[in-house]
């Protein structure tokens, strides 16, 4: 549990901390208490000052992003099931600790999770929690049709064709032909029968009826942050405006390919909002008769949908939309919106 | 890959199910009901497996999985075949140990004796797929494909970041 108190209102001293200096105190953590007694330092961290006043618990968060992320897999049940993959674990000697929102999920305790056994069997794909979260949300059934737009490298593919028990029609689609190349690779190690990889230019999509089309749109990445500090050097409010112009776009097609009645998920992982708000405002205001429903995902802590920032009013509905940081669950940051044509 | 896929796309040829559906039964003893709701194709000198209600009218690039190669003299299943339908196998299955699973990953020879005939072998561990074994005069060897083996044989270096995000 993590007690919410102002850096300001503890007084250092105050605790059982067996004399240390001060500003060594304020390093490190509170262990026993769960409270980080730390002034958000940003150094380093290019563009995430801007977040300040709209991410809860900043400190938390800047804190969060220094860590490196938890190594974490899902069960491949084209290949296994789950009881059966556990008790593998558990012969192996590899520790684990199942996902509280996702049966599927796990968080394995050792250095090269690629190396297992269970990796070369397919029965695990190495994932990223909060990247698990967008085919959950688009929550696709056996014998549907479904689009994934930006697939490559194609975990979130090979979680949609599990979803779909390797049934209906599954179109993966990537422009990128060496990027192809992982998301072929990555469905031959799912076992996945029923996918079509394409490499069209995703605004020009030709296909359409789908059930649900995914849109993980390529963005400046800020939520892979504790992956690699890097990518917040590479950030800059032009490459966001660059990219926005692309998930309009994208989006925008997603929403025509897609049936009436049909659903689209759209996800990045960043956290500027002119990629992601600012995307499915405008989307919303493009195309007629789309909706949002609710992106939220019981057992994982998120906040709502920012409805203005920076003086751009996005409107009152994307606070449907769910926005996950780093510090809320331990895991990467990530954007989720579920658009429903009507 | 890409490219190569690129010039033989017009060339999917539908393929008698019951032909593919003998050949994997004839060697692994693989029930036909395994695939059930599957059908095959002939594309160049493989074949491929997909469960779709249609081929979409798209430009693609692949459909299903790569499932037999018939470049040989004798059909090869692929390690990434034997892994889904390798489990209903009753024969010709080699199941290792721990040590001997792990050498088999890395890709290494190993002479063993198992109960099966010369030719490819399903391999497996724990009763779970490792994937597609040759065995010959008391030899198994390990036909992983090269960029899935894991161990020894390579520097492992950023082979835990698999995966996105």
């Amino acid at each position: 549990m993590v007690i919410r108190a102002r850096p300001e209102v503890l007084i250092p001293g105050g605790f059982d901390d067996g004399g240390v200096p001060f500003e060594e105190m304020i390093s490190r953590p509170f262990k026993r208490l769960g409270i980080y007694l730390i002034k958000a330092n940003c150094s380093g961290m290019k563009g995430l000052d801007r977040y300040r006043d709209v991410i809860p618990d900043f400190d938390l968060f800047v804190e969060a992003i220094r860590r490196p992320l938890p190594v974490t897999a899902r069960i491949n049940t084209l290949k296994t099931d789950r009881d059966r993959l556990l008790s593998r674990l558990r012969g192996a000697k590899v520790a684990f600790t199942p996902f509280i929102w996702y049966p599927f999920g796990l968080r394995l305790t050792v250095e090269k999770p690629g190396n297992l056994l269970e990796s070369l069997m397919g029965q695990i794909h190495i994932q990223e929690e909060i990247s698990m979260v967008s085919p959950v949300v688009l929550g696709p059934k056996p014998g549907e049709r479904i689009l994934d737009l930006c697939a490559a490298p194609g975990s979130k593919t090979t979680q949609i064709a599990m979803m779909m028990e390797n049934w209906g029609l599954l179109v993966a689609n990537d422009p990128a032909n060496t990027r192809v190349a992982s998301l072929r690779s990555n469905c031959e190690r799912a076992g996945a029968v029923n996918v079509v990889v394409t490499r069209y230019d995703g605004r020009r999509f030709p296909d359409r009826g789908f059930d649900r089309v995914l849109v993980d749109a390529p963005c400046t990445g800020q939520g892979m942050a504790r992956k690699d500090l890097k990518v917040l050097d590479r950030w800059s409010l032009k490459r966001s405006l660059g990219l926005q112009r692309l998930q309009r776009a994208l989006l925008r097609r997603a929403l025509q390919v897609t049936r009436p009645g049909g659903a689209v998920v759209y996800s990045t992982c960043t956290f500027a909002p002119e990629e992601n708000e600012g995307v499915v405002s405008w989307a919303l205001g493009q195309v007629r008769g789309v909706r949002l429903e609710d992106a939220s995902v019981r057992g994982l802590a998120g906040s709502p949908g920012l409805a203005e920032w920076e003086g751009s009013r996005f409107g009152d509905e994307v606070e449907r939309c769910t926005r996950y940081y780093p510090h809320q669950n331990d895991a990467g940051g990530f954007f989720v919106a579920k658009l429903i044509k009507e | 890959m890409s490219q190569s896929s690129l010039k033989n796309r017009s060339l999917l040829q539908p393929m008698d199910r019951a032909r593919v559906v003998e050949i994997m039964g004839s060697r692994f003893g693989i029930p036909p009901e395994a695939f059930e709701g599957v059908s095959f194709s002939l594309r160049g000198r493989n074949v491929w497996a997909f469960s779709l209600p249609e081929i979409p009218d798209l430009a693609w690039e692949t459909v299903g999985l790569r499932v037999i190669s018939v470049r040989g003299r004798v059909p090869k299943p692929t390690t990434a075949a034997l892994q889904l339908f390798g489990r209903h196998a009753t024969k010709n299955v080699v199941d290792l140990g721990t040590e001997d699973a792990l050498k088999f990953a890395a890709g290494e020879r190993q002479r063993i004796s198992a109960p099966v005939e010369d030719g490819y072998v399903v391999v497996s561990h724990g009763g779970d797929v490792l994937g597609c074994g040759q065995y010959l005069d008391g030899e198994l060897i390990s036909l992983l494909p090269k960029e899935r083996r894991i161990g020894r044989a390579e520097p492992e270096e950023g082979r835990s970041g698999r995966g996105d995000l």
